[in-house]
């Protein structure tokens, strides 16, 4: 008769050593040579695609998802273009902008942005009043939206231009910008500076508007 | 034979072990799917199967204590039970030959399961139409790659594991010129422009994209379709003292780069990468439904398969139930994005995949021989009488 105390340790010995071997591999670092990445390449989340419903289940996943999740920023594509003025300096990009410049007058110095988000990202009032919020203005409601924006059409773009006047750090501050609604993702321009600065720059501002383009 | 022999014998090849451990199975088949609701498919396989025993913490302490035996430890004893018993029972007589056959399948899958839990890699290949891969990314491990970009033909890439990130501490590594510093890690966390989060901790990276994100830790999510995003600040020390601080998170869109030692390096955290000798380019990728409706019919794609030396180059089309095997790889259609130009692949690297194939034929054989010399014997015992 057998009991516990005859509990095969010679097979716990050889399923432990082939896990420990499996284990070991997870801190491996490895070295190796690799090709570059493409120019074009997007890391960019991979949405979900919509598989049939009788589609058979992939691997141990249930059926319709073999998907890399949604992250907790995520950024539109690459669909449009641009030229930016000369006297425009282009800054690195960064995680959250599509494009990044700076314009410099003597010690002053304006900032545009250029940003992209999937879906309608709230609404054009409640980003127009976040703008409107960073150069401590008070928001706009539904109704003085229309007087306060400035609906253009470049090319099949619909872009609503925008020009607020604030103060941020107690000196007077402005804001042009523009909200471009694309393809599921809206865009964002924003060129945000001291009073003086942004306000001799609207006049390129607008022509840099009219090179946006879809790629 | 010795007495001790004798039990150790009995005990491997009675019937009353095999019958132990499938009611024991049951339970923790059981168990598992109840705590699937909470931790997921993901933390159950590593908690109840690919394990040796299922680890409860003592209530109070992070102390792991025992408290059932794990997948590993019930199939294996059940593949030695049955080893044993095949062996024990076996006689040379073509009448037993159908069990002998379909007990012989069962090992076999048995095995294959278990070659397939201890060595599987799955990944997946995200490609868009006209684009080439040389890699596919695992799902949901991370890796911090640190790349010497300065030869314009290729990147010298050290990757290190995100286990080795959450073990902290300092490393060293023959390729880099520098130590690397872990300064902190978390598994799972959103990022914030720091501009937007005015009550921010101060910043603890000092170059690259850093200074100007706020970092909130998260609960780890086990929801089959969310990620967790992990975000690390790591310390570059040459002989001369810090080079800075980074952040490093998946999150971040770009790859963060710098120049020491007269090389240019670039740094990220991104899903592991497992690079083959061959590239992938998706030419179409085909959505077909059936027509006047909007219900799938097909979805397949077709891709050129070229080899790093030369010597392969070939159209293959992928689609659903016909994946493409080379190199020990297999190529499942398993996705794609809206507007149908990107196709998403499964990449699957089992060596044990022929397994179960070979232990069905030979189980459904084994019943079949057998069912047929019963029949057999039947018939002739009445043609007999």
């Amino acid at each position: 008769m057998w009991g516990p105390a005859m509990l095969p340790r010679p097979l716990a010995c050889a399923v432990l050593v082939l896990l420990l071997t499996s284990g070991c591999r997870d801190r491996e670092i490895t070295a190796y040579r690799a090709p570059k990445d493409p120019v074009a390449a997007r890391p960019g989340p991979a949405a979900s695609g919509q598989l049939p419903s009788d589609h058979p289940p992939i691997g141990n996943q249930t059926g319709g998802d073999a998907t890399m999740a949604n992250t907790a920023v995520p950024t539109g594509g690459d669909n449009l273009t641009w030229t930016a003025p000369a006297h425009w300096t282009a800054k690195p990009a960064s995680a959250m902008r599509k494009g990044s410049y700076a314009i410099k007058d003597g010690d002053a110095e304006a900032d545009l942005s250029i940003t992209a988000f999937p879906g309608d990202t709230g609404g054009l009032l409640a980003n127009l009043n976040r703008w409107r919020g960073q150069i401590s203005l008070p928001p706009l409601s539904q109704d003085q939206l229309q007087a306060n924006r400035e609906h253009v059409d470049i090319g099949v773009l619909h872009v609503d231009v925008v020009d607020f006047a604030g103060t941020a750090n107690g000196a007077p501050a402005r804001i042009i910008g523009a909200v471009v609604p694309r393809e599921g993702e809206t865009w964002f321009f924003k060129l945000m500076g001291p009073d003086a600065l942004v306000a001799r720059e609207k006049a390129a501002f607008r022509e840099f508007l009219g090179t946006v383009r879809p790629r | 034979m010795s007495p001790l022999v004798r039990q150790f014998r009995d005990f491997f090849v009675s019937l009353k072990l095999t019958v132990w451990l499938l009611g024991l199975s049951i339970i923790l088949i059981f168990w598992a799917t109840l705590a699937q609701v909470k931790i997921g498919i993901w933390g159950v396989q590593e908690k109840f199967f690919h394990t040796l025993f299922v680890l409860e913490t003592i209530p109070g302490t992070a102390i792991p204590v025992p408290v059932f035996p794990g997948g590993y430890f019930l199939g294996g004893l059940l593949l030695l039970n049955l080893v044993a018993a095949h062996i024990y029972r076996f006689r040379l007589d073509w009448k037993k030959a159908g069990i002998q056959l379909t007990h012989l399948g069962i090992i076999l899958l048995l095995v294959g399961e278990l070659i397939t839990s201890l060595r599987q890699v799955e990944s997946n290949m995200r490609l868009e139409e006209g684009g080439t891969m040389h890699y596919s990314e695992s799902y949901r491990n991370n890796e911090l790659a640190i790349l010497d970009t300065t030869n314009p033909e290729f990147n010298e890439v050290v990757a290190i594991p995100e286990a080795v990130l959450s073990d902290g501490g300092s490393l060293q590594h023959p390729k880099l010129p520098f130590q690397i510093r872990i300064r902190d890690y978390h598994p799972n966390a959103a990022l914030q422009m720091r501009d937007q989060v005015p009550g921010a901790a101060p910043a603890l990276a000092t170059a690259g994209i850093g200074p100007r994100v706020a970092v909130a830790p998260l609960r780890l999510t086990y929801k089959q379709d969310e990620r967790n995003a992990p975000a690390a600040h790591i310390e570059f020390v040459g002989p001369e003292g810090t080079l800075g601080t980074w952040l490093v998170s998946p999150l971040l869109s770009a790859p963060q780069k710098f120049d020491y030692a007269g090389r240019t390096w670039e740094l990220t955290l991104r899903f592991k990468r497992y690079y083959h000798p061959f590239a992938i380019t998706l030419l179409d990728f085909a959505h077909d439904k059936y027509p006047g409706t909007e219900i799938p019919k097909n979805f397949s794609s077709r891709i050129r398969l070229k080899t790093d030396d030369g010597r392969g180059d070939r159209e293959v089309l992928i689609y659903m139930n016909n994946p493409l095997r080379h190199a020990g790889l297999t190529f499942y259609q398993a996705s794609f994005e809206k507007g149908d130009t990107v196709s998403i692949l499964q990449v699957v690297r089992n060596p044990g995949w022929v397994l179960p194939y070979v232990s069905c034929v030979m189980m459904g054989l084994g019943l079949l021989v057998q069912f047929g010399i019963h029949l057999f014997g039947f018939v002739r015992k009445r043609s007999a009488t």
